[in-house]
């Protein structure tokens, strides 16, 4: 069974092997004279300034829990999608009740204004 | 060898080392793209168990989401490990022994169960089935429909505690 | 779906459902008016601890018997429910002197309880599993509640990662026994057991991984570190609803499943709870008597509280004692619970803001300047201590009995050696409340107030009719079997 996932490993070295190839290239033919100038960081342009490390809006952690947990209800639904034909109204009233007590939580998301970037 | 166990062993190795390496390395950044590819390497440990769907909720999931926010949690917060600190707690070989002896007394106990294969559900061979039947389990009042139910509930609750402890300081500060 | 499932665990399916709704209510609640949130989160759990208890003890299975209803889940439930009223009692006042006032913390309240009834009604270590989850995380959340106050951050992160470890133990103790047994469901489990087609070996690193887990979760020692700083950290009123809740609803699931599935493993399981239970004992009343603040001090205290309650547990297995002895256990809880709320009601109202007069000094003259509040504390502390005429004499008295009964002489010897030694920290209290001079100043709230009289009046005049609310225990325990 697993000759199905060949594509799925030829993929994988593909783009091991491009990665490789790009980065090989770079390293082996261009000219390489560094100076002080050139080793700073690349900011389009400006002069770099203050720490490199620095931290970011607390704001990108509010999404990304967002997206987790809407991403595990959506994986909820899918297994459910595939044979909802044949669950009947129970199965669909059960979903119905998951969405919804999840769609308390969005509202209150919402009106607590985690969405807002501002 | 079959080609089954090639695979296995490689992705065991490869997820034991870089669970190694995220608990060892320094830098939390490097840390965590290491837990990416352990996670990665257990996706191919579901797909060996004919667990497809997991296999996919495992990439999706957890390197698509959880993954991304370590990534994330790891920017947010200033790098507190100094280099000069030491990295083990001071009884830290106390810890590995103990883990050291669960892992073999359960290797040993596991090699010498003679009923163990027996056990061993046999697992469906087609993958679209496995997909149906978490489908219906997860909605079937004999099945999963209340642990499903709660999920949602406790979904509820994570989502206040983050919107909770992540919104923005009004008026203070 | 039938309706006969739903019926079965409608008390638990109404508060949940509640809890969404009080969630999306406060959100149009003005700020000033929160006390409309917590009195609609009251009502709610007036009406499921009405539901719950019309539905009474009958033994009742649903979703496949999964969820099991019987008298050990109605006893544990009235006990949760009334916790959760004193709970919003507790908070309401606390939060807005706080500048804490934010209407989350009631639906959390009830998402919690609603995890602790579920773990009562379990039948199956998913449901266990689930349940564990469900009510930890509101209590996670809860601990931080002070989100701009170090302590609290710090209670709630020790308590997230502790708490997340120990979940992650009873997990890897559910995956093991189902890997001995093919079972999750905890009447398979016993089949197996019975059949002997499991993996013993297997069977006993299960059980032993879920003992693990729920001792971080009930604050055994050695498992108990988390325990003063959390319990410092956290706001008051979280933390005593969490002292009760998940203490109680920890006890809840290790009993359902040690006394249901595991009696055959007792000869390996039994000198480990003797041995958990007597150094939990002696370590959480020693350490209790250095404490100066009172937070701390009452950590400690409920970890020793934990030894007392496991006490009960050693002779699990032995069929005659085990129902006395367990009995014993869930009556022992109903004091830890009433004591416990009553006193934390006192030490709320001596609460002031930056957290000053929380120290055991700060209580001087308290006995003089405020009578009904130094006669309550005194009682909470006679009756933590286990001086007659209070519950928690009644709860001592027939746990050391049972455990004299099932043969633990020595444990029970322990037991009362170290409420001896605990006489010195709780009486401590009261000294320092009724000899020394002072003028404590005291918030007073007439909801934090008839909490900590009611909790008073009913712990000494339960004490009056021990034997009946033993009868309660007992049939509770009779239903489990």
């Amino acid at each position: 069974m697993l000759v199905e996932y060949i594509p799925l490993l030829i993929i994988f070295l593909l783009a091991f092997f491009v990665a490789l190839v790009v980065q090989g290239l770079g390293a082996g033919f261009g000219p390489r004279r560094p100076t002080e100038r050139k080793g700073q960081p690349y900011e389009s342009g400006m002069v770099p300034y203050g720490p490199g490390t620095r931290r970011i809006s607390v704001r990108y952690y509010l999404v990304a829990v967002l997206f987790i947990l809407f991403d595990i209800e959506a994986i909820f639904i899918l297994p459910w999608a595939v044979v909802y034909r044949d669950l009947g109204v129970s199965g669909l009233v059960l979903m119905i009740v998951f969405i919804f007590i999840l769609e308390a939580a969005f509202v209150y998301a919402w009106k607590k204004g985690a969405l807002e970037w501002e | 060898m079959s080609g089954m166990q090639i695979v296995f062993l490689v992705a065991a190795a490869i997820t034991l080392v870089s669970a190694v390496l995220v608990v060892t390395l320094r830098r939390t950044m490097s840390s965590a793209l290491l837990l990416v590819l352990t996670l990665l390497g257990v996706s191919v440990l579901f797909v060996l168990l004919q667990a497809q769907f997991f296999a996919v909720v495992q990439v999706l999931i957890y390197i698509g989401a959880v993954a991304t926010l370590i990534l994330f949690v790891v920017m947010l917060t200033r790098s507190v490990m100094d280099t000069s600190e030491p990295q083990v707690h001071k009884n830290w070989w106390l810890a590995a022994l103990v883990s050291l002896v669960v892992f073999v007394a359960l290797v040993v106990t596991l090699s010498s169960w003679q009923a163990f294969p027996q056990v061993q559900r046999a697992i469906p061979a087609d993958s679209g089935e496995n997909l149906a039947a978490l489908g219906k389990a997860l909605v079937d009042p004999n099945g999963f429909a209340l642990p499903f139910e709660v999920a949602s509930i406790l979904l509820v609750a994570t989502m206040i505690g983050a919107v909770y402890i992540a919104s923005e300081r009004k008026g203070e500060e | 779906m039938t309706i006969n499932d739903l019926n079965t665990i409608l008390p638990l399916v109404v508060l949940a459902g509640w809890s969404v709704v009080v969630l999306l209510a406060d959100l149009w609640i003005p700020k000033d008016r929160k006390g409309w949130t917590a009195a609609l989160s009251a009502v709610g759990l007036v009406v499921v601890l009405g539901l719950t208890l019309a539905r009474g003890g009958t033994v009742q299975k649903a979703f496949f018997g999964t969820v099991l209803v019987d008298g050990f889940a109605l006893y544990l439930d009235i006990i949760f429910l009334v916790g959760g009223l004193a709970g919003i009692a507790l908070a309401y006042d606390y939060l807005k002197r706080m500048e804490l006032e934010r209407g989350e913390y009631y639906p959390l309240l009830l998402i919690a309880i609603s995890g602790m009834m579920l773990m009562t009604y379990a039948n199956d270590l998913i449901i266990v599993f689930l349940a564990l989850e469900l009510l930890s995380l509101p209590l996670y959340i809860m601990a931080g509640f002070a989100r701009f106050n170090l302590q609290s951050e710090e209670a709630a992160l020790k308590y997230f990662l502790l708490g997340s470890f120990a979940s992650g133990l009873v997990l890897y103790g559910v995956a093991l026994l189902f890997g001995a047994s093919g079972h999750t469901d905890l009447p398979g489990l016993v089949n197996t057991m019975r059949a002997g087609t499991g993996n013993q070996a297997l069977f006993l690193f299960g059980a032993a991984l879920l003992l693990v887990g729920f001792s971080f979760k009930t604050g055994i020692v050695p498992f108990h570190m988390w325990m003063p700083d959390v319990y410092q950290g956290a706001p008051s009123p979280a933390t005593a609803f969490m002292s009760v809740g998940a203490k109680a609803a920890g006890f809840a699931a290790l009993m359902r499943v040690f006394v249901t599935v595991f009696p055959s493993l007792s000869d390996d399981l039994t000198p480990i709870l003797w041995a958990l239970a007597a150094i939990t004992m002696v370590v959480g009343n020693v350490l209790a008597i250095s404490q100066k603040n009172i937070k701390r001090l009452l950590a400690y205290s409920s970890i020793a509280q934990s030894g007392y309650l496991l006490m009960a547990f050693v002779p699990y297995a032995n069929a005659e004692v085990s129902s006395d002895s367990i009995a014993a256990m869930l009556f022992y809880l109903l004091a830890y619970t009433l004591t416990t709320f009553g006193a934390w009601a006192v030490i709320i109202q001596m609460e002031q803001q930056e957290r000053r007069g929380l120290e055991v000094a700060d209580y001087a003259g308290l006995g003089k300047r405020h009578p009904w509040l130094g006669l309550a504390m005194t009682i909470f502390m006679l009756s933590f201590t286990g001086v007659p005429l209070t519950l928690g004499f009644w709860g001592k008295f027939y746990l050391f009995s049972t455990a004299v009964e099932g043969g633990f002489v020595g444990l029970a010897l322990i037991g009362l050696l170290t409420s001896v030694v605990s006489a010195f920290y709780y009486l401590r209290v009261v000294v320092v409340m009724y000899m020394q001079p002072g003028d404590p100043p005291v918030k007073q709230n007439r909801w934090v107030n008839l909490t900590a009289l009611l909790a008073a009046a009913v712990v000494v005049g339960l004490a009056f009719i021990p034997g009946s609310v033993l009868d309660l225990a007992l049939q509770a325990v009779l239903q489990l079997q």
